[in-house]
């Protein structure tokens, strides 16, 4: 993770650490999302999303401002709350990465809910992923 | 032993959540009866629910529990007092345990030692007159939605539903909006899956997770004119706007313009932020008040029972006054982002004249 990456993800957490969650009633996956995705070398461990609902389709970004990575596609299945996640990225070569994620949203009724599951990419890698509700 | 039984009423206490008034099967299960007979060591006598608490001989110790009842103001409604049991009394107590197995009932039956049944709740709304008089209208002939000319008290109360449910659905369910049968879920409204299974969890849980109850969260939307404490309106002609004043929750107020403004917010206010009431303006069309309301926030339940809602939510409401006593609330729900298509929910009002309705600030419960 670059020096700045690093920064503003401290600022970004140092921020939502102090705000008071709000309890989000709505869509459950709408949303700031903060957390990790351990051991993404290219990416770094640390993640945010952002998410969005219109009725429709879930759409956002992964880590705004820094890496910019658009959601390709994204579901969310109500039974078992499980949560599918696509995203082209770039590696600092500018070589294209898919990113797939795979979770399932724990304790929903709660503000601070979580989605907890794993990550992988296209070369193969992957590793443990957790977020949590902003 | 004194010493012993407070220390024992204070643990009790200290166990109760000061959770506001609440649907009592999130915190009392309907398939545990549980039946005590003791004495009476207190009678809390607090909002959001009044408490005694009664010692109950075992066989090896005495045992502290606490009886939950209504509310004081609901009691108080009813005709009952805190002085109607006092320490020292002998009572029997019929009613549900607590799910989390502690020493808490909610009362069902609260007999004293001459035999008396206390603290029934009595919810049923005032006779209607057998001819209806007229509602009271301003100078112009427009409806009075608010209180009589002359200064006269009262307010709406008595909602004929406390819940939303579409027209034509017939789902039952308790005043809380607690479905008696959970395979009636999909008939309520037209809900997304995501709606659908968020409700059908909501209902499963004894909706313990509403933010009413929990946080204090204003009950937005159409929930304020379902409450059990009532809902009032304050027609401010000369700066053009109708205030809603909710008889419950977060001593908060919902405001209407009526002043021909469009649905943006104040500059440096909320032009930029969902609002827990949203924002509405309403136009007077013949009898009726026409509201549309947008801009909801999705930080609270908009409706007995936690139907979910989207910041897509819109609301077109119409309030008219067909006589004195009556309030006739007719609802569309237009909400893309929870719902397959809008739908529309209708129930009425009843005027409490000669009274002013009751105040129940969630705050006091929470310091």
């Amino acid at each position: 993770m670059t020096p700045m990456k690093r920064l503003i993800l401290t600022l970004l957490a140092a921020c939502l650490l102090t705000c008071p969650a709000f309890a989000q009633e709505g869509f459950p996956l709408k949303g700031s999302w903060l957390g990790t995705w351990t051991g993404n070398k290219v990416h770094g461990n640390d993640v945010l999303l952002v998410l969005s609902w219109d009725g429709k389709a879930i759409s956002g970004d992964i880590n705004p401002g820094t890496d910019n990575i658009k959601i390709k596609n994204a579901s969310l299945n109500p039974e078992g709350w499980v949560v599918h996640i696509e995203a082209d990225a770039k590696d600092k070569q500018g070589q294209a990465l898919t990113y797939t994620i795979d979770g399932k949203i724990e304790n929903l009724p709660l503000a601070n809910r979580i989605v907890s599951g794993t990550w992988k990419d296209s070369r193969g890698n992957t590793g443990p992923f957790r977020i949590g509700r902003q | 032993m004194v010493r012993g039984s407070w220390l024992a009423v204070a643990l009790a206490i200290a166990s109760v959540p000061l959770v506001a008034h609440h649907e009592p099967l999130a915190k009392f299960d309907d398939k545990k009866p549980v039946r005590i007979r003791g004495v009476v060591t207190l009678v809390d006598w607090r909002n959001p629910h009044a408490h005694v608490f009664v010692n109950v001989a075992g066989t090896e110790r005495v045992t502290n529990w606490a009886v939950e009842l209504e509310s004081p103001i609901e009691l108080e409604g009813s005709g009952w007092a805190r002085t109607n049991l006092q320490p020292g009394d002998k009572v029997a107590v019929e009613g549900l345990a607590a799910r989390d197995g502690s020493r808490q009932i909610w009362a069902k039956s609260v007999i004293d030692a001459a035999g008396r049944l206390l603290f029934v709740v009595n919810r049923t709304p005032p006779p209607m007159p057998l001819a209806p008089q007229p509602a009271p209208r301003w100078p112009d002939g427009q409806p009075r939605l608010g209180a009589v000319a002359g200064g006269a008290q009262g307010y709406w109360a008595f909602p004929s539903a406390t819940a939303l449910v579409e027209n034509g659905v017939t789902a039952p369910m308790d005043e809380w909006g607690l479905l008696k049968n959970i395979a009636d879920a999909p008939k309520v409204a037209p809900m997304q899956p995501w709606a659908l299974q968020l409700y059908k969890e909501r209902q499963q849980r004894f909706l313990r997770d509403d933010p009413m109850y929990l946080n204090c969260k204003p009950p937005g939307g159409p929930r304020q004119f379902q409450l059990v404490y009532g809902v009032q309106f304050v027609e401010d002609r000369v700066r053009q706007r109708i205030f809603v004043l909710v008889g419950s929750g977060n001593n908060n107020y919902r405001i209407i313009y009526t002043d021909g403004r469009s649905h943006q917010g104040q500059v440096g206010g909320d032009d930029e932020n969902p609002l827990f009431y949203g924002r509405a303006v309403g136009k007077w069309d013949g009898n009726a008040l026409t509201v549309d309301t947008r801009g909801f926030n999705e930080d609270f339940w908009f409706t007995n029972g936690g139907l979910p809602h989207s910041d897509q939510l819109k609301l077109i409401e119409k309030l008219s006054r067909p006589n004195l006593d009556t309030l006739k609330y007719d609802l569309t729900v237009d909400d893309p982002g929870a719902y397959t298509r809008p739908w529309s929910a209708s129930w009425t009002l009843r005027w409490v004249a000669g009274k002013e309705m009751p105040r129940h600030l969630c705050q006091e419960n929470r310091s």
